[in-house]
This record gives C-alpha cells, sequence and structure tokens, in this order.
C-alpha cells in the first residue's frame, strides 16, 4: 500500500543516516518495496468505475421518468441489449487486459438488470413488489459476479442487499415483508465473495449485519437482541483473540474481523442503553461494560491494528459523551452519578496509559534485543 | 481457453438474466390478454417510487370486506392469520363489481355462477374476526405508475368524481391492471407489451 511504502522509505532514509544500513543496502530495499507494491490504487481503474456508477444510475433514473417518447417496447429492447452488449463487451475486453473497462461494463449490464425489472414492474403496474424486485436484482447481480468472477459485481451485489434490508428495515408501517431473509443474501454473497475475492463484500455483509441486528432489535426487542448481539460479538472476539490464524484463514479479512465485531459490541450496548435510558443503575452497569469492553479490545487486539484503535477511541468518546447527556434526575443524583464515574473512568483511563505504555516498552525491548 | 471460457459464461448469463425478464413480461401480457376482465371503483391515496418514477396510488372499494362474507371463519380464532384469500366479485348495476363472498386461506369449494369471478388477494396478519368488523385485502394493484408529471393532475380529479380500473383476472385469481377509467372513458390503457 502507498501508505506503507512511504513510511518504509522513510524508514530506510534515516537507517542510511545513522549508519545502520549502508546507502547501496538502503537502495536495494527501496527498490525491492516499490517492485513489491501492490496496485491498489489505479486512478483510471477508479475512474472507470465511477463512470460505470453514473451510467447505471442514468439507466435507472431513465426507466423511472416512464418517458413516453420512446415506445415501450423500444426502452425494453434498448435495456436487453445494454446487458447483452455490458456482458459479453466486458468478457471481450476482459480477454484484452482492460480489466477496469470490463468490470465497469459488467456494472452497467448490472444495473441494466436492475432497471429491465423495474420497467416491467412499471409497465404492468405491479405494486408492492420493491421487495422482491430488490431481492431479484441482488441475486441477479451475485450470478453475474459467480459468473464473471467479478470483485466490483460482487461489491454491487452487496450494496443491493443492504439497500433491500434498508428499505424492507425501514418500511414501518406494515411489517409485511420477512427480514429473516437478510442473512440468506448474507450467506450467499459471503460464498461468492471468496471465489470472487471480493474482501470488501465481506466487509460490506459484516457491518450490515450489525444493521440487520439494529433493525431486528427494532422489530422485536431491544435489550435482548443487544445483549445478544454483544454477547454474540465478544465470542467471536474471543475466537479471533485466541485462534487468530484459523480465524484469518477461514474470514480473510485482512485481520479485521476484531474491528468488525468491536462495532458489533457497541451496537449492541448500544441498544441496550437506547432502551434502559430511564433505568439509571442499569444504564450505569451498561457503560462499564462498554468501557471494560473496549479496554479488554484494546488490550488483545489495539496494539497490532490502528482501525480497532480509532474504533476503540470512537465509541469510548460517544459513551462518554452520552453518558454525560442522558444522566439527568436530580441534581445531587447527577452530581454523584458525575463523581462516581468520574472516578471510574479515570480508574480505566489510568489502566488504558498502562497497557499503552506496556506495548511501548514490550515494542522498545524488541527494537533492542534485535 | 480461459478467454473462450469467460466470452461463453457472460453470454449465458446475459441470455439466462434476458430470458428470465421475458419470461416475466409474457406470463403478465398473457393475463392481459386473456384474463377475464373487471371494472373496480377506486379512491386515490399519495405517489413515487425511487425505481420506478410516478404512480397514482389506488384504494380500492374492495379492499375493504366485511368479516361476515368470509364463508369458512375460523371458529375459535379472533384474528386473521396472513396469507391468501380468495374473492368472489360479480358485477354491479352501476357496472363496478362488488364481492359477495371470501374464502380465507383456501380457494373456493364451488366454482364462480355465471357472471361471477374469484379473485386472489393477501390478508395481513391480526385483523379482528369479529362478525361487526371489516379486514383489509390487498390484490397487490394498488399502484398505477403514469408519465413524469402526470401523477398530480389525475390525483387532484380523482377526488372529484369517481375513477374506476379495468383489471384482468388470471387463471389462479390474481388481478392486472388493464386500464385507469373516467366515467366511461378509458383515461390509459395497457398494451400487452
Amino acid at each position: 500500500m502507498t501508505g506503507y511504502s512511504s513510511r518504509v522509505n522513510r524508514d530506510i532514509a534515516r537507517w542510511v543516516e545513522k549508519g545502520l544500513i549502508d546507502a547501496a543496502t538502503g537502495e536495494a530495499l527501496v527498490g525491492d518495496v516499490a517492485a513489491n507494491e501492490s496496485r491498489v490504487f489505479s486512478f483510471g481503474s477508479v475512474l472507470a468505475i465511477m463512470a460505470a456508477l453514473l451510467l447505471g444510475a442514468a439507466i435507472l433514473l431513465l426507466v423511472a421518468t416512464n418517458w413516453e417518447d420512446i415506445p415501450r417496447l423500444v426502452r425494453v429492447a434498448g435495456l436487453f441489449a445494454i446487458i447483452l452488449g455490458g456482458y459479453v463487451g466486458g468478457a471481450v475486453v476482459k480477454a484484452r487486459g482492460q480489466d477496469a473497462i470490463a468490470e465497469g461494463l459488467w456494472l452497467v449490464a448490472a444495473a441494466a438488470f436492475g432497471g429491465s425489472i423495474a420497467l416491467i414492474g412499471q409497465m404492468y403496474h405491479l405494486s408492492g413488489d420493491e421487495s422482491s424486485a430488490m431481492l431479484t436484482w441482488c441475486f441477479g447481480t451475485v450470478l453475474a459476479a459467480v459468473a464473471l468472477r467479478s470483485n466490483p459485481l460482487t461489491v454491487a451485489a452487496a450494496a443491493i442487499g443492504v439497500a433491500w434490508l434498508a428499505i424492507v428495515g425501514l418500511d414501518d408501517g406494515n411489517f409485511r415483508y420477512n427480514l429473516n431473509t437478510y442473512p440468506i443474501i448474507a450467506v450467499v454473497v459471503w460464498l461468492a465473495s471468496y471465489w470472487t475475492q471480493s474482501r470488501v463484500a465481506r466487509h460490506i455483509i459484516l457491518l450490515s449485519l450489525v444493521l440487520y441486528a439494529c433493525f431486528l432489535a427494532v422489530h422485536h426487542d431491544v435489550t435482548a437482541t443487544g445483549i445478544a448481539l454483544a454477547l454474540l460479538s465478544s465470542a467471536l472476539f474471543a475466537l479471533a483473540a485466541v485462534l487468530p490464524a484459523p480465524v484469518e484463514a477461514l474470514t480473510r479479512l485482512g485481520g479485521t474481523l476484531p474491528v468488525h465485531v468491536l462495532i458489533g459490541f457497541l451496537a449492541g450496548l448500544a441498544l441496550v442503553q437506547a432502551e434502559q435510558i430511564d433505568h439509571a443503575g442499569r444504564l450505569v452497569l451498561a457503560a462499564l461494560v462498554v468501557f471494560a469492553g473496549i479496554a479488554t479490545a484494546l488490550y488483545l487486539a489495539g496494539r497490532d491494528s490502528r482501525a480497532l484503535r480509532t474504533i476503540a477511541y470512537i465509541g469510548f468518546g460517544l459513551e462518554l459523551c452520552f453518558v454525560y447527556v442522558v444522566t439527568i434526575g436530580t441534581m445531587l443524583g447527577t452530581a454523584g452519578f458525575f463523581l462516581a464515574s468520574g472516578i471510574v473512568l479515570g480508574i480505566i483511563a489510568i489502566v488504558i496509559i498502562r497497557v499503552e505504555r506496556r506495548i511501548r516498552n514490550r515494542l522498545t525491548n524488541q527494537a533492542g534485543a534485535a | 481457453m480461459t478467454r473462450n471460457r469467460l466470452l461463453v459464461s457472460a453470454i449465458i448469463l446475459a441470455l439466462l438474466q434476458i430470458g428470465f425478464l421475458s419470461w416475466i413480461m409474457a406470463s403478465r401480457a398473457a393475463v392481459l390478454r386473456n384474463g377475464q376482465e373487471v371494472l373496480l371503483k377506486v379512491e386515490p391515496v399519495d405517489p413515487r417510487d425511487l425505481l420506478r418514477g410516478d404512480y397514482v396510488s389506488l384504494g380500492y372499494d374492495i379492499s375493504t370486506m366485511p368479516v361476515k362474507m368470509i364463508v369458512n371463519r375460523p371458529s375459535g380464532a379472533a384474528v386473521t392469520e396472513g396469507g391468501p384469500i380468495w374473492v368472489r366479485v360479480e358485477k354491479g348495476a352501476d357496472g363496478f363489481w362488488q364481492p359477495t363472498s371470501a374464502s380465507l386461506g383456501t380457494a373456493f369449494a364451488t366454482s364462480p355462477a355465471e357472471g361471477q369471478v374469484d379473485v386472489r388477494g393477501t390478508v395481513l396478519s391480526g385483523w379482528s374476526l369479529d362478525q361487526e368488523e371489516t379486514i383489509h385485502v390487498d390484490y397487490g394493484i394498488d399502484r398505477f405508475y403514469l408519465p413524469e408529471g402526470e401523477g398530480r393532475a389525475i390525483e387532484q380529479d380523482m377526488r372529484v368524481r369517481s375513477f374506476g380500473i379495468l383489471a384482468a383476472v388470471a387463471e389462479d385469481g390474481t388481478l392486472q391492471i388493464k386500464g385507469l377509467m373516467d366515467g366511461n372513458r378509458m383515461l390509459f390503457s395497457e398494451p400487452l407489451y
């Protein structure tokens, strides 16, 4: 990654300056870093995907206008032609080695498939079918991703799945759709993501499962769902901490499973606290669990993961603000609570400082020993 | 080899998706072509769909179904279980079709008399099954899609006089919108494709 290579180059320059390594070795190392740098960011590829997304949005909106100047059958035929041309054209371009353009064409074809579903719904006035239309679109896109072994199409399928979840979850007036279809979508996209090597899709699925749990909570029992989410997250965290290698081999998330489950843990306790807002005792208990959980997560996994530290600090900050803002009872009670929580926070702060110092010392010792 | 395989996958994929879409269109068109026609009285309800654009929301007289009309009302159950419902309709004096009876969960045991037709709807769970109550039936035809900008005007008109929806009934009782009627005048009629 670019961030890594620039950091390592700075370090190499410093070692050469200090005389730890000679200039020739330094140059060799810089050359090796440059040669092995993965080409994660290519401006052209990014622009191609962005262009494809814009074209896809244009297709969807053009269908939505129900524009009478283009006869219906012409619209249908046009969309079918885009589906065929996009998939096949992309395959041809891919064979010539222009991967980014191919992925862009495939995305446009997937958008045209979604547009066609919408157009048919419009033509035959199929109402109340957003749910099944989105599901059909999602599974059609998964199929395309698998057939073409496409990473961006897998991400697109995950995104459509999340959009379905959001629409169904927010459809609060009538609980006519079954939210529990979502785990099926998640499993299907997750399995497809191994074949298409799409780590991003797996990240999206994990984050969306937290959202799914939140919707479940709203539709059923907030506190119970929140506690279940927090417990499940803690169990997964423990598993990832005890058996990092097998867990990584199974999830292939680049070692970020702890970050995801920390988000799940914090979301679960946020649900609990949102519902128990009038019960000072339970609120204090939940806040203490949050602080303890964050401290444990930092202790077990904070050293190796900057993302985990960031989430931990944000969670800590939000919890602090929440506790500060919410506990308004009598003035005396509030003052007492602030005093107590201040002491607890202070103790945890000291613990965290110690943990971080120990991590630093261990790193320094290792550097000295090497 | 790999190159050809990818190309073949792409072609099969495109044909599968196009074939699937064509199949939906063909089955819908078949209902319009062959289905029994019924005229239903509507009142407007409010519009716009993210993917499919402007529409007029429609509420149907026959969506409000008195519990009394259910022929197989389950004894002992206080509220409905969600699921299908079949409603037998016949043409009224004013030209609009009205329900005569309903069958919950299963289709009618008897076939409809001359001038009657059975339509299929969905009922949500939790509606009271008390004799004096009514339940709401969803027929899946509560939207009429229009060219952008035309929805509002029609909704305005609907509030002052009665409109009708001409619908086709598929063999399994599913209703499908065929046209929007303003009195006796057809405002929009749907081509097969």
